[in-house]
């Protein structure tokens, strides 16, 4: 399931706007996609746990991401709505059997919803969009 | 007062924090402790040489070089006996937060061909023997642009615009200015009197010594 | 009060991954009236209770168009909408007829100047932006079976093509690709040099 992402693209959005959000987590002590579980991720069942984490941030981040600025709010509809033409395009491949998931797969997005849910979510969803440039970091490896 | 503006500078993946002493405190006097913690764990981590410094930065390239990770870092001022409260630098990512210098490279040229052989910067070394490590074995998608600069070319536009913009200016206006000149001289050098049938017309009354200008006419005779 | 008009012809002008709105004025005599603009992505629609978002750019402005490029930043179907206002007098909102995709967008082929410097076959190219790709094809003239390809990210600098056999005369065309939106151009004019030593002939 190979699919063109332009990351860079993400990246330019959320490099606008990452001090100011990473500034209002101020738990550094836990994280969410904690990277270097992320990124010694097995590559087999990376496709699955990338459509997991798109919906993930679709379903559940985004949406209590809503601040005072009208500028980061943009920002942020950038990215999510990125986010989306991704998924839509991770959601052919599942259609296709291109896209299963595994067990360690889905051990590890459990994991994420687990470190997610201790949170309070306002909070969570900040951290959480805050880390995006892990979760690019990891995407571009894809 | 606690020390300010606590941040990462990073160049080649050698990442040194830096911070600016508290407000109003004489430098002299001030020492720091500084700490570190890789994101998502618990553990503030004391680097020993980051211990009692009395310099405002220092380097952390050791304790950050899992480059896939993101850190924090924090720093307290001591000051006879007292100590300020801890002060943290926003998230460090490595990857992309780190500065790339430009590479090395070397030219040798043949007949009719230049060769650029072009080697990527090294990063800073974990181990004792220095043995470098390359950013392109980091960054898999390292690029390079490389330019040529044609300089017979440029002194060939350079002596094209000397010939022709420059030196015909010049000569324009040494030209105006010699002319001008001997106008100049004309009027008013060589002392040329008024013919005499002319008189001069005073048509405002005045004394002589004010009335100085005025129209020359042909008089009636 | 009589409810003020919505703004009619609302439109987009997309260009080389530049996006316009455009519509037509609302018109009330002695009166200034000012606009907003509004957009929506699919995210908005299908995951955040159809909100909207305001262009702050284009808040209470006075002109009949914005430049929505940067708010459309990514390849899904977008709507937008315009409002009319007269103090705190305001019309409805009237939105595009149909959703636009920045997929439609029209790309433009790239300008070119293709140069001989002796032997060396240069071209300039003109600055789209960090979106664009330039595709550039050259060969030798009469040999159109033989064409080689070079990919450039960046067009600031000129580029160094080939090195020019005396006598032969090498023909260039280019044309722009969008990764984020997996589209082409078409292909500019194609250009002939030929390199004579130190010397160089344009023949189109």
């Amino acid at each position: 399931c190979s699919i063109s992402m332009n990351i860079h693209e993400i990246r330019d959005g959320f490099g606008t706007i990452k001090k100011v959000i990473q500034a209002r987590d101020p738990i550094r002590t836990a994280s969410i996609l904690h990277p270097h579980s992320l990124h010694n991720f097995q590559i087999l069942d990376s496709c699955c746990l990338a459509r997991s984490i798109l919906r993930f941030y679709l379903d559940k981040v985004f949406r209590h991401c809503e601040t005072g600025s009208l500028y980061i709010n943009r920002k942020i509809s950038g990215i999510a709505n990125s986010f989306l033409s991704i998924e839509k395009k991770f959601r052919v491949c599942q259609d296709e059997n291109m896209c299963n998931c595994g067990e360690e797969a889905i051990n590890k997005y459990h994991q994420i919803i687990r470190n997610y849910e201790q949170m309070d979510v306002t909070l969570a969803a900040m951290k959480a969009l805050g880390e995006l440039d892990i979760l690019l970091n990891w995407l571009e490896a894809y | 007062p606690s020390p300010r503006n606590v941040h990462f500078v990073s160049r080649n993946l050698k990442n040194v924090l830096h911070w600016l002493p508290p407000e109003g405190i004489p430098e002299d006097k001030l020492i720091y402790s500084v700490k570190y913690l890789v994101y998502g764990t618990t553990r503030w981590i004391q680097d020993a040489e980051c211990r009692n410094i009395s310099q405002t930065w220092c380097d952390l390239s050791r304790g950050t070089s899992d480059h896939k990770e993101l850190y924090h870092a924090r720093v307290k001022a001591f000051l006879n006996g007292s100590c300020s409260s801890w002060t943290e630098s926003p998230r460090f990512n490595p990857l992309t937060d780190t500065k790339i210098d430009p590479p090395a490279f070397a030219l040798s040229s043949a007949e009719k061909s230049i060769s650029v052989i072009v080697a990527a910067p090294k990063t800073w070394s974990r181990n004792s023997r220095n043995e470098p490590n390359y950013l392109h074995e980091i960054y898999p998608i390292l690029q390079y642009n490389v330019s040529v600069y044609n300089t017979k070319k440029k002194t060939q536009e350079a002596v094209t615009i000397l010939l022709g913009y420059i030196l015909p200016v010049l000569l324009t206006v040494l030209i105006i200015l010699v002319s001008c000149c001997c106008v100049y001289r004309y009027i008013h050098i060589t002392k040329q009197k008024y013919p005499t049938n002319l008189v001069r017309v005073l048509y405002y009354p005045c004394s002589i010594d004010k009335c100085e200008r005025g129209n020359l006419l042909p008089s009636e005779k | 009060g009589v409810l003020l008009p919505a703004p009619r012809n609302i439109t987009i002008l997309s260009t080389n991954m530049k996006h316009f709105l455009v519509w037509s004025p609302v018109m009330v005599p002695g009166a200034a009236v000012k606009y907003s603009v509004e957009f929506q992505g699919e995210y908005e629609r299908d995951y955040a209770n159809d909100s909207w978002i305001p262009i702050g750019e284009c808040t209470g402005i006075s002109v009949t168009q914005c430049d929505i490029t940067e708010d459309i930043s990514a390849t899904v179907p977008y709507d937008l909408r315009v409002r009319a206002g007269v103090g705190t007098q305001a019309s409805h909102w009237a939105t595009l007829s149909s959703f636009f995709n920045r997929v439609t967008t029209s790309l433009i082929p790239p300008m070119l100047t293709v140069t001989a410097d002796g032997y060396h076959l240069l071209v300039e190219l003109e600055r789209l932006g960090p979106a664009f790709e330039f595709w550039i094809y050259y060969w030798k003239k009469g040999q159109g079976h033989k064409v080689y390809r070079k990919v450039v990210k960046d067009s600031s600098t000129t580029l160094h093509m080939d090195t020019m056999e005396a006598g032969t005369e090498y023909c260039v065309k280019a044309q722009t690709y969008v990764e984020a939106i997996n589209r082409s151009s078409n292909f500019s004019q194609v250009q002939c040099v030929r390199a004579e030593a130190g010397k160089a002939i344009l023949v189109t």
